[in-house]
């Protein structure tokens, strides 16, 4: 299925970049032979599924093209985290894990290197299975199955493309990872890869490599838009598309990338892996249009809210849980609370994130997007401080501008939500050094937060 | 102490004086702190002075036995 895709490129050009990195760039011609060499090896030991951990993207894509050649269901595993990775290979019997380095001392690792061997003629696949974890905020992570076939469609190549530079701002665990891989295979464009995606590494990898095209959370865009203000070293990148997913997005951000980057397209994104990539808003605002609570019946996911809450019905999401019958294609939860305001559906947080002060609900991300508006808060997390009189109270952390004197910010900040209703008035304010963030998305939690 | 009561009661809207705050100032009658109010300070406290009286069940009436939790 991959391998089409890349062999596809190859006799049309060669040469083409499909993989650029700091030490190294590869052709799709080489990622073809490489994928085809570890295919091979894969069948010939007989693994049809396998954990991959540790492992640089370069052999991650390498060994996820060489499992969909043969018909291997991999799972890429979360942060290059040994014990974890261990307890992941039990969960999911994985017996081999492929890493990128040897001697990890993980029982049931072969490295990418080592499964190489010339490759005879591959069988072709008759399945293209691949399991994703969810990103687990509560507790151990869920394996989501999947086809390569369904998120190749849900990924919307473009044959136009091919001059493309995308950035990889996500971990390819994440299913927007795999959509941004996919995504650019089928289009037959180039993927930059940075040493990591912290923003920072990012940048360098944009200015470096010339990336014209990013799909990112709008925590990493927050945090890049940080960095590029002012007069930065290199200059501003001339991005031509921006795409934000994974996380709600707000009007302020909105407007920072508008101001930034005038000739970009900016794309916001409603995707899970549980049902799938669903919508692409292009009108600049956030939240999404009401009018996808009215799609037509062939449309592939329908949308429609119950007590508050997002439910989606999809025909492209995941084929069902790990150990799971298939899901049917009913009605399930999203875990996005939202409101309605006008024409307009609006994110106010997690099912998870409610926080509960003296019996009133309340949600984070209308106040996040008043805090984040405040001038010299560059990122803000809104989430509930346990409390003996009210149970909870509204507590916000914030990341500074450079330089910035924090009683001011502070008081700023308490001006600026004093129009809300007293429940929803954040009661502590905390300036942090970095708020609590993994995979580029905030966990609103409050630990981890560093003072 | 003192500080930490009257720097909250600033930020009231409408309250252009502050109320003038002593040992025998009374939490709930003098100065009309809401429940709310009073999750602040014990946040506020909490920071602070690293616990405050309200998490282990004591609920003081004036401001002189809020400090005297302390002493």
């Amino acid at each position: 299925m991959l391998l089409e895709l890349i062999d596809a490129v190859v006799v049309a050009e060669p040469d083409r970049e499909l993989l650029v990195t700091a030490e190294r760039s590869l052709t799709y011609a080489d990622v073809a032979t490489r994928a085809r060499a570890v295919a091979a090896g894969l069948a010939a030991a007989g693994i049809d599924r396998f954990g991959v951990a540790c492992a640089t993207p370069v052999d991650t894509i390498v060994a996820l093209v060489a499992a969909s050649a043969i018909g291997a269901e991999p799972c890429v595993y979360p942060r290059c985290d040994l014990s974890n990775s261990e307890l992941l290979a039990t969960e999911f019997g994985h017996t081999t894990v492929l890493v990128s380095e040897p001697d990890t001392g993980l029982a049931p690792a072969r490295t990418v290197a080592s499964l190489e061997q010339p490759a005879s003629e591959l069988g072709g696949a008759t399945e293209d299975p691949v399991l994703i974890l969810t990103s687990g905020t509560t507790g151990r992570p869920k394996g989501t199955r999947h086809r390569w076939s369904r998120l190749l469609a849900a990924a919307h190549p473009d044959r136009r493309g091919g001059s493309r530079r995308w950035l990889l701002a996500y971990n390819l665990n994440q299913y927007a990872g795999l959509q941004v891989m996919l995504h650019v295979l089928g289009t037959g464009d180039t993927l930059v890869v940075p040493d990591s995606p912290q923003p920072r590494h990012a940048l360098a990898a944009i200015q470096a490599h010339g990336v014209t095209h990013i799909s990112a959370t709008p925590t990493f865009w927050r945090f890049l838009l940080q960095l590029l203000s002012g007069d930065p070293a290199g200059g501003v990148p001339a991005l031509q598309q921006i795409t934000i997913g994974g996380e709600a997005v707000s009007d302020e951000l909105l407007d920072g990338l508008r101001r930034l980057f005038p000739d970009a397209q900016i794309s916001q994104v409603y995707a899970s892996s549980e049902f799938g990539s669903s919508v692409s808003v292009t009108d600049g605002r956030a939240g999404l249009p009401l009018s996808v609570l009215d799609r037509p019946a062939e449309a592939p996911v329908h949308f429609r809210i119950v007590d508050g809450e997002l439910q989606a019905r999809s025909t492209v999401g995941m084929q069902g849980y790990h150990g799971s019958e298939d899901r049917d294609e009913g009605w399930h939860s999203t875990g996005d609370l939202v409101a309605v305001e006008g024409d307009r559906i609006r994110f106010v947080g997690r099912t998870t994130e409610v926080i509960n002060v003296g019996g009133v609900k309340v949600y984070p991300l209308p106040i996040e997007a008043m805090v984040a508006a405040v001038p010299g808060v560059v990122a803000a997390a809104v989430f509930g401080h346990p409390n003996p009189v009210t149970g909870s109270i509204v507590a916000v952390d914030v990341v500074g501008a450079e330089g910035i004197d924090e009683d001011e910010l502070k008081s700023a900040i308490r001006t600026a939500t004093a129009s809300l209703p007293p429940a929803q008035r954040p009661r502590r304010i905390r300036i942090v050094e970095e708020l609590n963030i993994a995979n580029n998305k905030v966990r609103r939690t409050g630990d981890g937060g560093v003072e | 102490m003192f500080r930490a009561i009257a720097d909250l009661l600033s930020r009231r809207e409408g309250d252009a004086e502050p109320p003038k705050i002593s040992a025998e100032t009374a939490i709930y009658d003098d100065l009309e702190m809401d429940s709310l109010e009073i999750a602040e300070l014990s946040v506020l406290l909490e920071d602070e002075f690293g616990s405050d009286p309200y998490s282990q069940g004591i609920v003081p009436q004036t401001v002189g036995e809020l400090v005297g939790f302390y002493a």
